[in-house]
């Protein structure tokens, strides 16, 4: 054999979920930081930030199928209604109209996942034989189906118009509701849930991390960009598919069952094709493909209504009066963001941040 | 070791008879050519052995199992590996990531150990990096280890793809004209690396091309194919003086 003087054996390091020191500060400071506002944020933005996480958790789902693995999905919101009826239907409180068993969280928030994900593999034999838009117009016929099961299966959803309460928060026998607290301070239920939402939010952010570096994931992005090379590679596609669908379902289940635990209740009409595309936009907007960029579009998206509604109040304080609600105004800046992102910068957010970084990483020397 | 064995193999599409009645085997060790002018039927016969296309008649055998019933991916797990005409990597992904997926079937681990990323998984991951920083230094693209597939020169596409197929440590490997467009220097090197695995690594290797000179010097034993039918099959000196192989293709002068 000859001699390999450029052997590179330096490589442990890489396979690390953060490989930089920088990468490790940033890290800690932002879940430091994270916490932090429990304590320094008003109400209103904390069920903002709390709605952002549980979002993220739902569109990460969604990359993991479509950024990941290239599949396309419209009905993602149908995923997340059912996370969010399993946990209702398991851990709220039954009444005359609808079921309930009240149980305790640690049951229903994995059981809410895994049962959204049974449905997701459903998919997934339809997702072998059709490539791209095919199976983009069966995921919407999805979305019509579960609207239509969501308002008529009344004793789960308590039925369109009425809707029913959601779980109740209650984590080994200790109930959100009661507050909790730390010395002096009293933690409400809606700062517990927002902690609570942080803390699913990083663990679902690090299995993405970990699904892109492993197998998993280099197997998504093959199928992705060429599925008969994938093949010849040994990539079952069928198997892959089903589980890029599996896990997708599986965020959003998780984060369906949480997020409208923060209100209390849910109505079936939520669940609609808007709400599905809305997971598709973030998607775009934040970063197909990337790790971060369903964060960062869920941050955007969620966080837009209280940005508006501050620009407006300071302005109305000036004497100017706005022809447009806030809502309407953020659905077009929303709209907007999409036609600017798809056509001028594909990596979304995520990519003005990345490009932000190298700038400054190379500061001042950066021309 | 198994054997790869063609039973009077035929594909059709529609009129035209891409692969005719076509019977060989290649036995473990070999280095395997088939040669042939171009629409002649060879990319067909690799299409079929990893399933891609499925024979219109005939057998495809290796060792005991009867290729025609697999899907790709489970005769790309029997250890067939294959490069492509037509580079088909994966655009999207780094040159490591474009190898380390190579070595997926032997990655024992499912999506939800992924999720988790264990510290078995984690060790099978350094251990798969390994092999892969093995086989980059092996076709020396140390430089372009983290660049994507896109932005490289055709030459480099041409390693990689080579070195993903080596990933899968596979038992027997097809390359389908490794050296097309490629100068004299990238062709010299190319043959070394298909020498090499040949010898060290102890690959079997059936090499795909459509000209002669490359083929002539290192293969073992060469199949000649013309309109999707065998015209001979030899050793590459006795190959050059066969009459059929004069008449339809050398005499052809290209
Ligand atoms: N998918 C296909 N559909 C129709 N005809 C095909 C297809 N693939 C190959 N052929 C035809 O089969 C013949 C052999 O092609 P091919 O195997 O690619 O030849 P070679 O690799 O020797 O150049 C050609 O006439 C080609 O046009
Ligand atoms: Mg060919």
């Amino acid at each position: 054999m000859r001699g390999r003087p450029n052997l590179y054996i330096n490589y442990k390091k890489e396979t690390a979920i953060l490989s930089t020191n920088t990468q490790k500060i940033w890290f800690v400071f932002m879940i430091v930081f994270s916490i932090a506002m429990v304590f320094i944020a008003t109400d209103y933005w904390i069920l903002l930030l709390t709605t952002a996480f549980l979002i993220a958790v739902a569109s990460w789902g969604l990359n993991i199928v479509s950024g990941f693995a290239g599949q396309i999905s419209l009905a993602h919101g149908v995923f997340v209604g059912i996370g969010t009826y399993t946990g209702a239907v398991l851990g709220g409180v039954a009444t005359d109209y609808v079921v309930g068993y009240e149980l305790d969280m640690i049951i229903w928030l994995p059981l809410s996942g895994l049962f959204a994900s049974l449905l997701g593999l459903l998919i997934a034999p339809i997702a072998v034989r059709l490539k791209g838009l095919n199976l983009g117009l069966v995921t919407l016929a999805l979305v019509f189906i579960g609207s239509h099961l969501f308002s008529n299966l009344k004793t789960f959803t308590g039925g369109a118009g009425l809707g029913r309460k959601t779980a109740k928060v209650v984590l080994f026998g200790f109930q959100f509701d009661d507050g909790f607290n730390i010395g002096n301070v009293i933690l409400e239920k809606n700062q517990l849930l927002y902690l609570f939402s942080l803390l699913v939010c990083i663990l679902c952010g690090l299995g993405v991390k970990n699904i892109t570096r492993s197998k998993t994931g280099r197997a998504y992005s093959a199928i992705r960009d060429r599925d008969i090379a994938a093949e010849a590679i040994g990539i079952n596609l069928f198997k892959f598919k089903s589980s890029a669908f599996a896990l997708s379902s599986f965020y959003a289940g998780i984060a369906g069952s949480l997020l409208f635990t923060v209100s209390g209740g849910v109505e079936p009409g939520t669940f609609n094709l808007l709400y599905s595309i809305t997971f598709v936009a973030i998607v775009i907007i934040g970063g197909v493909g990337t790790v971060l960029g369903p964060l960062f579009g869920a941050l955007f998206f969620s966080l837009l209504p209280g940005t508006i509604q501050t620009v407006i109040h300071s302005l109305e304080n000036f004497g100017q009066g706005f022809a447009l609600s806030s809502g309407q105004i953020e659905r077009v800046i929303f709209g907007l963001f999409i036609i600017i992102f798809l056509i001028f910068e594909p990596r979304g957010l995520w990519g003005i941040w990345f490009r932000l970084r190298n700038y400054f990483k190379a500061w001042p020397f950066s021309y | 070791m198994n054997n790869l064995v063609f039973e009077n193999v035929s594909l059709k599409f529609g009129g035209i008879t891409a692969i005719n009645n076509v019977s060989f085997e290649v036995i473990p060790g070999r280095l395997f050519a088939i040669i042939g002018p171009n629409g002649a039927g060879k990319t067909s016969i690799f299409n079929c052995i990893s399933g891609i296309y499925r024979p219109t008649e005939g057998q495809i055998k290796f060792g005991d199992n009867h290729l025609n019933l697999l899907r790709p991916d489970e005769i790309a797990n029997l250890g067939i590996a294959r490069t492509f005409q037509n580079i088909e990597l994966f655009e999207n992904m780094t040159v490591l990531d474009n190898i380390l997926i190579g070595a997926h079937r032997h990655l024992d681990y499912g999506p939800i150990s992924s999720l988790i990323f264990s510290k078995k998984v984690r060790n099978i991951e350094v251990e798969a990096r390994k092999r892969a920083e093995d086989i980059i230094d092996f076709l020396e693209i140390e430089q372009f280890r983290y660049s994507y597939i896109m932005s490289l020169p055709y030459g480099v596409q041409k390693r990689v793809e080579l070195g993903r197929a080596l990933a899968m440590d596979p038992e027997i490997l097809l390359l389908d004209e490794p050296a097309a467009g490629m100068n004299n220097e990238e062709t010299e090197d190319i043959a070394r690396f298909i020498i090499d695995i040949h010898e060290e690594m102890k690959k079997t290797i059936i090499l795909v091309d459509h000209d002669m000179n490359m083929v002539m010097d290192i293969a073992q034993e060469v199949m000649v194919l013309n309109f999707g039918e065998k015209l001979a099959q030899d050793e590459p000196k006795k190959i050059v003086t066969n009459e059929k192989v004069i008449n339809a293709y050398l005499g052809g002068g290209s």
